[in-house]
């Protein structure tokens, strides 16, 4: 029987004192996610948005959690579902008294991203595919199991791309089965489809089925009627409103458009 | 070093859903009696499966941020963080796994809490007093509403009001019927529900054509509280839940 052991790394206190490490080792600072995170000669540690790197007038904070509210919503006051999609908020820094501090704030901007990191950084981080985590999958999201090969390459194309999330996608549809997208380039691990993710690939699955109904291969689907249909109404009033970060069900949402360029695109240009 | 890691459901669309378990994490925070307090969500970041790479203590304490036993408690939780039972050592970590918080001996105090809340400098009507304890129901999960029937009679027995009722969203009896029938002047309706949400601040008003915390009809008064899980002492049950795990003993493996 496996216990608490002494001799187990302890992966949270590693992780905090390896990131406080590779931050001190350079005066500049470090960027990391939209954040560039400083040791201060004073002691202590810095965080603002690599945006402000020379700002003066930002608001000061010096309590961690505070972290939680920075990252809450965008500029525009939306929720933000997704801490890793490229939509940090300006205007703050972070005075942080230690590396436990430090760390405490790097998990409400990026929650659990120094460790996976620093696992990756040690050659240890665990992936998983999206086949076993669908498998896993009950209740209203077991349908993304059904999802074929190129319907997950697709909607990793469309959810998992640095235009929409800095993660590096390091997870594959299955271990033989590599992703073949764009994969990130930023330094924050994503060794797992997220729960944003299985939403979106739920909604994929709905838009392949109705592929599946569509005897035609380069006939419209009912949706992507409407999806066109949304658009143009849109446009013609003269302000495209986008759908929130992660109503999936809606037409105007980036992350169902993006997929809609690379499965609707096609069709409706079929000569390129 | 101990801690407790608070699960709650969370929401890919607004902040309703993980707001209370943030509160009282911090309200714990600043009580001590634990070295860190961490929140974790099924549908928000940190994901139920990441969060322990982020908690230093070697003895944790899981702590489901919902009413009842149910899909979520039996199903979800376990799997995504990879508990085997009531106590699991995992990744040099043992790890306790409490059980949801509304069929908890002092769920009933924190429901009446809120009414006093609700019901501190408002005038009841000459007559009979009644509280309605309102669940989600549903017709998949008989937990859900047994959670309800338990602190109804729990909160009958202390003898308070003149009536004690259950009434529900999704199955009989049906809220607006108990609302609208219960023969009493002043009607006292608590939503036993985590956080507020569409049902809470939309559905339920609208159905039953509230207008606040005080709607004024012929022939009663309704009071609309705000639901058990928002109130402040919901983070001493939590905390609560988590102490009463120590106990749990280790079931040996015997092969
Ligand atoms: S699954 Fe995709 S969207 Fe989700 S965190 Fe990973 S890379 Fe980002």
């Amino acid at each position: 029987m496996s216990r608490t052991s002494p001799d187990r790394e302890n992966v949270a206190v590693s992780s905090r004192e390896a990131f406080a490490a590779w931050v001190g080792e350079a005066p500049e600072g470090r960027k990391f996610g939209q954040v560039v995170v400083r040791k201060l000669p004073s002691g202590g540690y810095e965080i603002r948005h690599a945006s402000d790197a020379g700002s003066e007038n930002l608001e000061v904070h010096t309590n961690p959690r505070d972290a939680r509210d920075i990252s809450k919503l965008t500029e525009a006051g939306e929720y933000r579902p997704l801490k890793s999609s490229p939509n940090l908020r300006r205007g703050w820094v972070l005075r942080l008294a230690d590396d436990r501090e430090l760390a405490s704030a790097m998990n409400y901007l990026y929650p659990a991203a120094i460790s996976h990191w620093y696992l990756l950084r040690e050659g240890r981080l665990k992936t998983t595919s999206f086949r076993e985590n669908a498998a896993r999958q009950s209740g209203i999201y077991e349908r993304v199991r059904y999802l074929s090969d190129e319907a997950v390459q697709n909607a990793a194309r469309a959810c998992c791309e640095d235009e929409v999330c800095l993660k590096k996608t390091l997870w594959d549809v299955d271990e033989n089965t590599p992703l073949e997208m764009e994969r990130g380039r930023g330094d924050i691990p994503c060794p797992e489809p997220c729960s944003v993710f299985i939403s979106f690939a739920r909604r994929v699955r709905y838009f392949e089925r109705e592929e599946e109904n569509t005897s035609d291969g380069n006939a419209l689907t009912p949706g992507e009627r409407r999806d066109l249909a949304a658009l143009v109404e849109a446009a013609a009033s003269g302000e495209v409103k986008m759908a929130r970060e992660a109503e999936f069900e809606k037409p105007l949402n980036q992350r169902r458009m993006r997929y809609r360029r690379l499965t609707l695109l096609p069709k409706l240009r079929p000569e390129e | 070093m101990k801690a407790l890691v608070i699960v709650g459901h969370g929401s890919h669309l607004n902040e309703d859903s993980s707001l209370p378990v943030y509160e009282h994490a911090e309200r714990i925070r600043q009580s001590g009696g634990f070295d860190e307090v961490v929140e974790c969500f099924w549908k928000e970041e940190p994901s139920m499966r990441h969060v322990l790479d982020t908690v230093e203590s070697e003895e944790v304490c899981v702590v489901p941020a919902f009413i009842s036993e149910g899909y979520f408690t039996q199903q979800v939780i376990p799997r995504e963080l990879g508990l085997d039972g009531p106590v699991t050592f995992k990744d040099g970590k043992i790890v306790r796994y409490a059980g949801p918080l509304g069929t908890f001996e002092k769920m009933a105090d924190v429901i009446l809490e809120r009414v006093e809340d609700l019901m501190r400098g408002k005038e009841l009507r000459e007559g009979r007093t009644a509280l309605v304890l309102l669940g989600h129901g549903t017709d998949l999960n008989k937990r859900s509403s047994d959670v309800i029937y338990l602190n109804a009679r729990r909160i009958r027995e202390r003898g308070v009001y003149d009536i004690v009722e259950e009434a529900f969203l999704d199955q009989d009896p049906e809220v607006g019927e108990v609302v609208g029938k219960v023969e009493a002047e002043n009607v006292i309706l608590i939503p036993v529900f985590v956080a507020e949400g569409w049902h809470t601040r939309e559905t339920i008003p609208e159905d039953l054509g509230l207008t606040g915390e005080v709607t004024v009809r012929e022939d009663r008064t309704i009071f609309y509280g705000a639901p058990v899980g928002t109130h402040p002492s919901m983070a001493s049950l939590i905390a609560a839940r988590a102490r009463e795990t120590e106990h749990y003993e280790v079931v040996q493996n015997v092969s």
